[in-house]
């Protein structure tokens, strides 16, 4: 914990107790273990395959959005900008870090939507927006719990973002709606700190 | 729409979407009308109930098995207000209590305080539970007993554990996946109860009352010196105790005031008769004050209204149910009474504050009446209280054997 302060507190991340979206943040994360990371590759909006485990090494925030959301994933994706624009002034990403959004919604989310979409948040190498079709992705949504139903006009899914560690393995798991750019922030360094 | 999005320069588009961003991060920070009592990473249920899911144990100690009962609570439905289903768990004895749903509102995680198991119930489907999954080696993951009260956390569970491996001393909280894998044990010193989360603070609250031990031993032989009397204060992300506060005799059920930025609640202890407030001050650290007595009262649930305006209390040895106007949270006032109503224990509070489920079971070791119901109170907009004489099930005459109800939620 002392090593994760120390780290946190090096890389400028020790944000003061109450964040900028007025959600307070705790200097010392218990990050647990809490499950393997499923491994997927999908296409990014380059048409380049992405495998999630051929960025071990690297700690990886993953959420999953839909383009058309009016809701929750505005709000998450403009936190992520942010977040990446926090990883990018300390030099993070997209060496030590990579930032990936997958859609829920493939049918709508065609490729050319999508990239639409990821051009709105200046995508890079930082932060690749992900999708594949319908019938490969949907194992890829299922290993992370992800389904999706229409709902008063639009979809609705589990609204979770999820934070890998260099090993593949799942640390955290946020919720978009208290989804805080400064404790991720946090956390990241505890988990960039950690030897092995 | 995406024609009109690709047409825009990226900035306009990105501030499109950030104001959207900020509009509805507005909304959700705006109060509304919501169903209460739930973690806040549930998803809350926003519209009138069409089920109402009760964990029930057998009327007679051990004969017959724990079971999931689904009740009809759409008023258009020709079942209204009748079982309309019945999920058997396959095991007895268990001394079903409280549940939680997950985040996602896709399973149902049902405790059972005595033989130290979790089910996990399917409702994806919400007419049609399934159990999916059955955890028997709770005490071995967890060195711990007693499950009492499954929360919601971001793909998890996080459960309160009344006491140590052997049924006794203290207990903690235990964390699992949604899908029941376990993931770690955070030690308490006392008997862990119930756990409540406050995200936009990091802080999360738990209350405590006793042993598995000596809840499963009959209440005349209860010994008080086994109570717990306090409330941890937590850092939460960190999963860390921060401040221990000091109430009376088993302190039981643990409300936030929902309002974005509310930094006080209120609490019961049922050993006490007493409802507790508790605030946070500016520097973080929590205060803990009497806020009424119950006299006669035995508190057996606290619940609250969605505005922040009521609270409303079970006495399981005072025959009513009270609400509380806590309007002004330093001087909360009694409001309206129920009176006559047997053993009421555990409540639930509809999404528009306008009706409130009970039942009538506490503990095997508690109950004192056979008289098991669920019973539906009216709420009118002065917050006074009716009984619905449209609307109560009477589990003696249940087909399959009668039950003792406890816990609710609904969908």
């Amino acid at each position: 914990m002392r090593r994760a302060l120390i780290a946190a507190a090096c890389l400028g991340v020790l944000a003061p107790a109450r964040a900028e979206e007025g959600i307070s943040t705790s200097p010392t994360p218990r990050l647990n273990v809490i499950r393997k990371a499923a491994d997927f590759e999908l296409l990014d909006t380059h048409r380049e395959r992405l495998r999630l485990s051929s960025l071990r090494g690297r700690v990886v925030l993953l959420s999953f959005i839909f383009t058309t959301c009016s809701s929750a994933c505005p709000i998450v994706s403009s936190r992520i900008a942010g977040l990446r624009q926090d990883l990018k002034s300390r030099g993070l990403v997209p060496d030590k870090v990579q930032l990936l959004s997958v859609t829920v919604d493939p049918l709508r989310d065609d490729p050319q939507a999508l990239a639409g979409y990821a051009e709105g948040f200046q995508d890079d190498a930082s932060w690749r927006f992900l999708r594949e079709e319908p019938a490969r992705l949907a194992p890829v949504l299922a290993s992370y719990g992800e389904w999706v139903r229409p709902a008063e006009g639009t979809l609705d899914h589990p609204a979770r973002v999820y934070l890998i560690d260099g090993r593949g393995r799942v640390r955290e798991i946020y919720s978009l709606e208290f989804f805080s750019r400064a404790q991720a922030l946090i956390d990241i360094a505890t988990l960039l700190a950690e030897k092995g | 729409m995406l024609i009109e999005h690709r047409s825009l320069p990226w900035i306009h588009r990105f501030a499109h979407i950030s104001g959207l961003a900020l509009l509805t991060a507005a909304a959700i920070a705006a109060p509304a009308a919501g169903e209460t009592c739930l973690s806040p990473y549930i998803k809350g249920l926003r519209q009138p109930e069409k089920v109402l899911y009760l964990w029930s144990l057998p009327a007679e100690a051990g004969k017959g098995r724990d079971a999931l009962l689904v009740i009809d609570t759409n008023i258009a439905s020709s079942t209204y207000g009748r079982v309309i289903r019945r999920v058997e768990v396959g095991s007895a004895g268990n001394e079903a209590h409280h549940m939680g749903y997950t985040d996602d509102r896709r399973r149902i995680w049902a405790a059972s305080l005595n033989s130290n198991r979790f089910f996990i119930f399917d409702v994806s489907d919400p007419m049609q539970p399934k159990l999916a999954r059955t955890l028997d080696d709770v005490v071995k993951t967890t060195g711990m007993t007693g499950p009492h009260t499954p929360y919601a956390i971001p793909g998890r569970m996080l459960v309160s554990m009344a006491s140590g491996k052997d049924g006794t001393g203290p207990g903690g909280l235990a964390e699992f996946t949604d899908d029941g894998e376990f993931v770690a044990s955070y030690p308490t010193p006392d008997h862990t109860y119930e756990q409540v989360i406050k995200p936009e603070f990091n802080k999360m609250l738990t209350s405590s009352w006793m042993s598995q031990k000596m809840f499963m031993t009959p209440m005349s032989k209860w010994d008080p010196s086994d109570f717990s009397d306090t409330i941890q204060v937590w850092d939460f992300k960190a999963r860390k105790i921060t401040q221990q506060l000091k109430g009376d005799k088993v302190m039981l059920a643990v409300r936030w005031a929902l309002k974005p930025g509310a930094n006080y609640g209120f609490s019961i202890s049922n050993g006490g008769n007493s409802i507790w407030r508790f605030q946070m001050q500016p520097d973080g650290q929590f205060t803990l004050t009497k806020a009424a007595d119950l006299p006669g009262c035995a508190p057996g649930d606290l619940r609250q209204s969605p505005d922040d305006k009521f609270v409303y209390v079970s006495c399981i040895a005072g025959a009513q149910i009270q609400a509380w106007d806590i309007s002004d949270p330093e001087h909360i006032k009694l409001h309206d009474t129920i009176q006559g109503v047997v053993q009421p224990n555990m409540m639930h509070v509809t999404y528009d504050g306008k009706r409130l489920y009970f039942t009538n079971s506490t503990l095997t070791s508690v109950d004192f009446s056979r008289r098991y119901q669920l019973t539906l109170i009216q709420i009118g907009p002065d917050g006074r209280m009716k009984q619905d004489p449209n609307f109560g099930i009477d589990f003696s005459k249940l087909a399959g054997g009668g039950i003792r109800p406890h816990d609710m939620l609904l969908n």
